[in-house]
């Protein structure tokens, strides 16, 4: 097979898909190695930053085409997406979670002060956050993380990209 | 011990004001409490003292001895006196009881276990997510579910307004029953459920809402019928049409 073809049999896949594509599920797709789907996806996506409105990028742990930012106003204005952004109270929920997880609704309350029971269920709506497990301490607790759609939402590849955050002093506080 | 010291007093009058026998004037006396056993009920009923206080020992004492020496007396004064006294003892028994400790809810539990917890620095972070969302906004993916806003599929009702979608609806309400008492409930249909049954029972030709709603419904119920209704006509799925002084209401043709 030589790698045009495989070039545009990625773009194939990558072009029906509708979550982020992984390297082995693409491979296994092409019966080709991992390491020459890593390499046609290089091609790939040197040849779609060359030309056209479509660009691969690395998200949520695969591989998934979108449209490049300049054509975002014409887009938008043609689907008219319901804007969905989070309020600072769900995102300080989130970023608690983000950072701390797996974590307890207890322990989000303690961190941030107040009960954040409301915003822990609409992110667990949005997809954002899901149970991961139980705590094995008395009313085994629901322990919460994030999941690929909060990757996906917030266009990371993994939660290794997220900004480091210290730890606040005592006295500080 | 308390000192004991009792005066009986028996008197005929001892029907109460509210045609309840009232218990023989035994008069109590002890260290923390002097007056009549009916007092003394009172008093413990309306948590005016507390009973734990009071030795009811004398009074116990008291009231045997009224038996013993006035064997004539009143049976039913005598027992309405022995209600009293046993609502004392156990009334007494359980104030000596100890008090269960509350167990500490799981949560509060687990609050307390918590400690102190080590405190980041998020701001950073959260203004990082909330940059990264907006630019994650300016990316379009392919996606299965529609992308347009759900609440503004358009929909043609032509000339009919609210209002006549509302006197259809006040003629469901006006023939519909008030809701049946039903001790253990019945479990309402989903909005989904009767958007499903609605769409099956919808005949071909337009009829009118009182036609499409069973007769048997109750109010709350025909509410639902409605907002079912309603969300079917949102999505398309159920036309208007005018029939004169009516609606007709009938499944929509797609174009």
């Amino acid at each position: 097979m030589s790698s045009g073809t495989l070039v545009d049999q990625l773009e194939a896949l990558l072009f029906v898909t509708e979550s982020p594509a992984t390297l082995e599920s693409l491979a296994s797709a092409l019966r080709v190695t991992m390491g020459q789907v890593e390499q046609g996806l290089e091609l790939l996506e040197q040849r779609l930053s060359e030309r056209g409105a479509i660009r691969l990028i690395k998200i949520a742990g695969g591989y998934q085409l979108c449209t490049k930012e300049e054509y975002a106003v014409a887009v938008a204005d043609f689907l008219q997406p319901q804007r969905r952004t989070l309020s600072r109270a769900l995102m300080e929920v989130l970023a608690v979670i983000v950072y701390r997880q797996p974590i307890t609704i207890a322990e989000i309350d303690a961190t941030r002060g107040i009960a954040s029971e409301y915003g822990v269920r609409s992110l667990v709506e949005r997809r954002l956050i899901r149970e991961v497990g139980r705590r094995p301490t008395p009313g085994r607790p629901v322990l919460y993380g994030t999941t690929q759609q909060f990757l996906h939402h917030f266009k990371l590849n993994d939660l290794k990209e997220l900004p480091p955050v210290e730890i606040k002093a005592k006295d500080a506080e | 011990m308390a000192k004991r010291s009792a005066v009986l007093e028996v008197t005929q009058e001892s029907l109460g004001g509210l045609g309840v026998i009232a218990p023989i004037p035994i008069h109590v006396q002890t260290p923390t409490f002097s007056g009549s056993l009916a007092a003394l009920f009172h008093c413990v009923r309306e948590r005016k003292i507390d009973l734990r206080d009071v030795p009811l020992f004398p009074v116990c004492q008291t009231y045997f001895e009224y038996l013993l020496t006035l064997p004539n007396a009143n049976l039913e004064e005598a027992a309405a006196a022995l209600a009293a006294l046993a609502y004392l003892i156990e009334r007494k028994a359980w104030s000596l009881l100890p008090l269960p400790v509350p167990e500490p809810e799981p949560y509060e539990e687990e609050l307390a276990a918590l400690g102190d917890l080590p405190s980041y620095d998020l701001e950073e972070a959260i203004e990082t997510l909330q940059r990264w969302e907006r630019e994650r906004e300016r990316s379009f993916f392919r996606t299965a579910e529609p992308t347009v806003n759900a609440y503004e599929v358009p929909y043609e009702l032509d000339a009919i307004t609210l209002a006549d979608i509302a006197r259809a609806f006040e003629q469901v309400l006006a023939r519909s029953k008030p809701e049946p008492l039903q001790p253990l409930g019945r479990p309402r249909l989903s909005l989904a459920e009767v958007m499903k049954l609605l769409l099956s029972r919808l005949p071909i030709e337009p009829t009118t809402l009182l036609d499409i709603v069973p007769e048997d419904v109750s109010k709350a119920d025909a509410v639902f019928w409605f907002l079912a209704i309603l969300e079917l006509v949102r999505l398309g799925q159920i036309s208007i049409l005018r029939d004169e002084d009516q609606l007709l209401f009938g499944r929509a043709t797609r174009a």
